[in-house]
C-alpha cells in the first residue's frame, strides 16, 4: 500500500506542475488590473505606477511565474496583491470552514441519498421509485442560489428557526455553529443527495439481478440482510466513485452555497479573489483545490479495496 | 456598570478591504475608518465644515497657508499622543509612502510644519480651496506614528487610531469587531460597548438578516426592498440624496460618439423622471450635472435636461442619420442595472437609436473605460463633498477619471479657476459656465443622484445622518 501511495503522488507532481501553469496564466489572460482595482476610485497613474512595481506586476510574465514556482517548491504560496496577507495564512484561515461544509452537506447527502436510493431498487416501479427518481432529479437540477435562498425564506423569515446567515468557529460556540451550517449544508447536500440516490438504485438494482443474489434468496436469507449485507456493499464501488467524483462538484457548490449564507470559507475567497483580480490567492487556492480532489481520488482508490478484498494495491 | 453589553451589527454590502486610511481605495472602507479613526476636520448634515481633532484654523497668503490648532489631550488607542508631531507625521506618510492612494487629493501640499505641540502649519504650492474637505476624509485621518513604525505595512491588519473605537478582531469576509474607546476625548463617548461589521453582497440576504433582527442597521438597502422596510414595524428607513452622480459616458475618442450630434440625440432620449420612477422608485433625485442639491456648487438655474424625441430625431437627420445608428452599452450585472440598461434601450429605440447591452463584470469595466474601448458606459462616481471631487478629474484633458476622452480647454480653465478660488459663489459661476458647456459637447450623460439608504431597527438612536453615508456611531444608542 505504502509504495502504491508513494508512487501516486509522483505522478501526481506532473499534473500539479501543469495546473499551476493553466491557473498562472489562465489568471493573467482575464481582462482586468489587479492595480487597477486596488485603487478603485482613486486611480492615478503615477501611484499605479508605483504599486504595480512594488508588488512585482510590472516585471515580465515568465520571470512573474518563475519567481512564484520557486517560493512554492519553498512552501511559500506568496503574498495576496489585495492586502499583503501570506496566502498560506489566507486558505489555512478558510479551509477548515469549508471542509466542515463540505463534510456536512456529505452527510446529509449520504442520509437522503442512499436510504431513498435503496428503497427505489427495492421497490422498483411502484410509485416510491416513481418519486424517488424525480425527486432527486429536482434535486440535481435545482441550482443552490435559488434552494438557499428559498430556505432562508422559510426557515429564517418565516418559521424564525435559525439565523439567516453568518458562522461562528465550531470551538467558540459549537451549538450555534452547528445551528448556522444546517441551511448551508442542507443546500449543498441535496444536488449530491439527488446524484447519490440515483447510483444507488442503479447500482444496486445491477447487483440485485445477479446470480449470488438468487441463491441468497433460495437459502432463506431474509430481504433485509440481502440488500444491506449482499446488495449494498457489492454495489458500494459504484457509489464511493461517484462520491470521490462530486468533490470538484462539492467545491464548486460550496462557492456559490457560503456565498449566499456569508461563510467565511474557500469559495467566498475564491469569488473574491476573482472579483479584486487578486492572482497570488487565485493561483493559491486553485492549487490546494487540485490538491484536495487529489487527495480524495486517492482516498477513494484506497477505499475500494477495503470494500472489495479482491482488489490490492502494490 | 452592571449593565449589559450594548452591541451594534452593522450589514455592509462588502468586506472593508483595507483598513488603513492612507492605502485604503474602496468606499466601503470608510464606514469602518471612521469609526477607528478621527479627522482633522470633519463635515456636518450640511456639508459644512466643522472641528475634530483641529478645533479651528486659519487661512492665508491667498489661500496657501493652513494654520491649524488641535486638540489637547488626545491619546491614541495605543496610549501615545496625539500632536502636531504626529499630523506631520501622518500627512507626510500619506503624501510619500509608495503606493499611497492620498497623493493625489494631497498633490497640492508643499511643507508641513510644526509650530509649537499643538498647532500644525501646511504650505500648498498654489491656492486649493477644496484642500480642508480633503482633511475631512482618509487624509485628514490620524494614525498611530509609533503603531505605523511597529506596523508597517501591516498596520491595515492593526490599525490604531483616537477614535471612538478601538480595533479587536478582523475574520475576512466574514467580521471586524470593534470596542468602546474608555479614553475617548470626548466625555460619555460613545455610549455603546461593541461595533461589528459583517459583509452581505447578496442584497436579499443583507435584508433578511435586517428583518431577523440579526443585525441592527444595513446600508445599503436596495431599492426593491424599501417597502419591506418601510412595512415592517420594528424599523426605521433613513433615505436621503447622497454626493455622488449616476449616468452614461459616451467615449468620444471614437465611433459612433465622436460625433456630437449622435451624443445630443442620445442623451435628447433619456427620461430622467421616469428612470427615477420606474428603477428607483422614487429614491434617486434627477441631475442636472454632477453637483446634488445640497452642494454647495447646486445650481438651481440649469435646468434638469426633458426628455425630446423631435430633437434626437432632429439631430440624427442633420448628420445623416436619419434610420438611426446602434451602439454598445457597457454595464455591471446586478438587477438595477440590467432594468436601467434596458430602460434606456427602449428610450433610445423610440427614436431609432439602437442599443446592445454588454454586461461584464465590474474589473472588465474599468479596464476598458480606462483604455478608452468602449461605446458608452453605466459608470458613476460615490461623490466628494467638495464640488471639485465630482467633476475635475472628469471632466479635464487627461484626467485620471475622464473615461469619455474629452478634453475643451475652456472647461479646463474654468476647473482650474474654480479649485483656486475660495468664494463659494464665485466657484458655483465658474462650474455653472463649465457644466454649460458640458451639456452642449455631452462626454456624459448625467441622469440622476442616488440616495443613501439606511434600514435600522428601532432600538438604535443617535445617527446622524451626513450625506457621505457614512455612519458614525460615536452618539449612537441602543435601547
Amino acid at each position: 500500500m505504502i509504495p502504491y501511495l508513494l508512487r501516486r503522488l509522483v505522478e501526481a507532481l506532473p499534473t500539479l506542475f501543469l495546473v499551476s501553469v493553466v491557473v498562472f496564466f489562465l489568471t493573467r489572460i482575464l481582462p482586468g488590473d489587479p492595480v487597477r482595482l486596488l485603487l478603485g476610485e482613486e486611480p492615478d497613474p503615477k501611484v499605479a505606477e508605483e504599486v504595480r512595481r512594488s508588488l512585482g506586476l510590472d516585471r515580465p510574465l515568465l520571470v512573474q511565474y518563475a519567481g512564484w514556482l520557486w517560493n512554492l517548491f519553498q512552501g511559500d504560496l506568496g503574498r495576496s496583491i489585495k492586502d499583503g496577507t501570506p496566502v498560506a495564512r489566507l486558505i489555512l484561515e478558510k479551509l477548515p470552514t469549508t471542509i466542515e461544509l463540505a463534510t456536512l452537506a456529505m452527510l446529509v447527502a449520504l442520509a437522503i441519498g442512499l436510504p431513498s436510493g435503496v428503497v427505489a431498487a427495492v421497490r422498483r416501479g411502484t410509485w416510491l421509485d416513481g418519486l424517488v427518481t424525480s425527486t432527486s432529479l429536482m434535486g440535481v437540477s435545482v441550482p443552490n442560489f435559488f434552494l438557499g435562498i428559498m430556505l432562508i425564506y422559510l426557515f429564517s423569515l418565516r418559521l424564525g428557526w435559525v439565523p439567516p446567515s453568518g458562522y461562528v468557529e465550531l470551538w467558540t460556540d459549537p451549538k450555534r455553529n452547528l445551528l448556522l451550517m444546517v441551511l448551508p449544508a442542507f443546500t449543498l447536500g441535496t444536488a449530491l443527495a439527488g446524484a447519490i440516490a440515483r447510483f444507488t438504485r442503479n447500482s444496486l438494482l445491477e447487483v440485485l439481478s445477479q446470480d449470488y443474489i438468487r441463491t441468497a434468496k433460495a437459502k432463506g436469507v431474509s430481504s433485509a440482510a440481502i440488500v444491506l449485507k449482499h446488495g449494498l456493499r457489492n454495489a458500494a464501488i459504484p457509489i464511493v466513485t461517484v462520491l470521490g467524483l462530486q468533490l470538484g462538484g462539492l467545491l464548486g457548490g460550496a462557492v456559490v452555497t457560503e456565498q449566499i449564507f456569508s461563510i467565511p470559507g474557500f469559495g467566498r475567497l475564491v469569488v473574491d479573489a476573482v472579483f479584486t483580480r487578486d492572482f497570488t490567492v487565485l493561483q493559491g487556492v486553485v492549487l490546494t483545490s487540485a490538491l484536495a480532489v487529489f487527495v480524495v481520488n486517492t482516498a477513494v482508490d484506497v477505499l475500494y479495496a477495503l470494500i472489495d478484498p479482491r482488489i490490492r494495491y502494490r | 456598570m452592571a449593565t449589559a453589553k450594548t452591541t451594534v451589527t452593522v450589514g455592509l454590502d462588502a468586506d472593508p478591504p483595507n483598513l488603513d486610511p492612507v492605502f485604503s481605495s474602496a468606499l466601503v472602507d470608510r464606514q469602518v475608518l471612521n469609526q477607528i479613526y478621527d479627522k482633522l476636520l470633519d463635515i456636518d448634515q450640511d456639508l459644512k465644515i466643522v472641528p475634530m481633532l483641529a478645533t479651528s484654523w486659519s487661512v492665508g497668503n491667498n489661500g496657501t497657508v493652513y494654520t491649524f490648532k488641535l486638540r489637547q489631550g488626545v491619546k491614541f488607542h495605543d496610549g501615545t499622543d496625539f500632536d502636531a508631531e504626529a499630523v506631520k507625521f501622518n500627512l507626510d506618510r500619506a503624501l510619500t509612502a509608495e503606493g499611497s492612494r492620498r497623493k493625489g487629493e494631497l498633490a497640492p501640499v508643499k511643507e508641513v510644519q510644526v509650530v509649537d505641540k499643538y498647532t500644525v502649519r501646511v504650505v500648498l504650492k498654489d491656492a486649493f480651496s477644496p484642500f480642508l474637505y480633503v482633511l475631512t476624509d482618509r487624509a485628514g485621518m490620524m494614525v498611530s506614528p509609533a503603531a505605523a513604525k511597529r506596523y508597517g505595512q501591516d498596520l491595515a491588519n492593526n490599525p490604531v487610531g483616537t477614535g471612538p473605537f478601538r480595533f479587536v478582531e478582523r475574520k475576512r469576509q466574514d467580521r471586524i469587531v470593534l470596542q468602546r474607546n474608555e479614553g475617548y476625548w470626548k466625555r460619555g463617548y460613545p455610549k455603546i460597548d461593541e461595533l461589528i461589521y459583517r459583509p452581505f453582497p447578496d442584497d436579499d440576504v443583507r435584508l433578511a438578516n435586517l428583518l431577523s433582527g440579526a443585525v441592527t442597521v444595513i446600508t445599503p438597502v436596495a431599492p426593491k426592498d424599501l417597502a419591506r422596510v418601510r412595512g415592517d414595524a420594528n424599523l426605521n428607513l433613513f433615505a436621503f440624496p447622497s454626493l455622488g452622480f449616476q449616468g452614461v459616458w459616451l467615449n468620444v475618442t471614437r465611433p459612433p460618439f465622436n460625433n456630437k450630434a449622435l451624443r445630443q440625440a442620445f442623451a435628447a432620449t433619456v427620461d430622467r423622471e421616469t428612470i427615477d420612477r420606474v428603477v428607483f422608485l422614487g429614491t434617486a433625485t434627477p441631475a442636472n450635472g454632477p453637483f446634488p442639491p445640497g452642494s454647495p456648487a447646486y445650481d438651481p438655474s440649469i435646468p434638469i435636461p426633458k426628455r425630446d424625441i423631435n430633437l434626437a430625431r432632429k439631430k440624427l437627420q442633420e448628420t445623416g442619420f436619419a434610420s438611426g445608428f446602434s451602439f454598445t452599452l457597457l454595464t455591471t450585472p446586478g438587477p438595477v442595472l440590467t432594468q436601467l440598461a434596458q430602460v434606456y434601450q427602449a428610450m433610445a429605440a423610440e427614436a431609432g437609436i439602437r442599443i446592445q447591452i454588454q454586461q461584464v463584470e465590474f474589473g472588465t469595466l474599468l479596464d476598458r473605460t480606462d483604455k478608452k474601448d468602449y461605446e458608452a458606459a453605466l459608470l458613476g462616481w460615490s461623490g466628494r463633498p467638495d464640488p471639485d471631487g465630482n467633476i475635475y478629474d472628469f471632466m479635464r484633458c487627461g484626467g485620471p477619471l475622464n473615461n469619455a476622452g474629452y478634453c475643451n480647454p475652456k472647461v479646463d480653465a474654468l476647473l482650474n479657476r474654480a479649485r483656486a478660488t475660495r468664494v463659494m459663489e464665485v466657484r458655483r459661476s465658474l462650474y455653472s459656465e463649465a457644466l454649460r458647456i458640458i451639456h452642449e459637447d455631452v462626454p456624459y450623460v448625467y441622469v440622476y443622484h442616488p440616495q443613501v439608504l439606511i434600514g435600522a431597527s428601532k432600538r438604535l438612536s443617535g445617527l446622524p445622518l451626513i450625506p457621505d453615508g457614512i455612519l458614525r456611531f460615536v452618539g449612537a444608542e441602543l435601547k
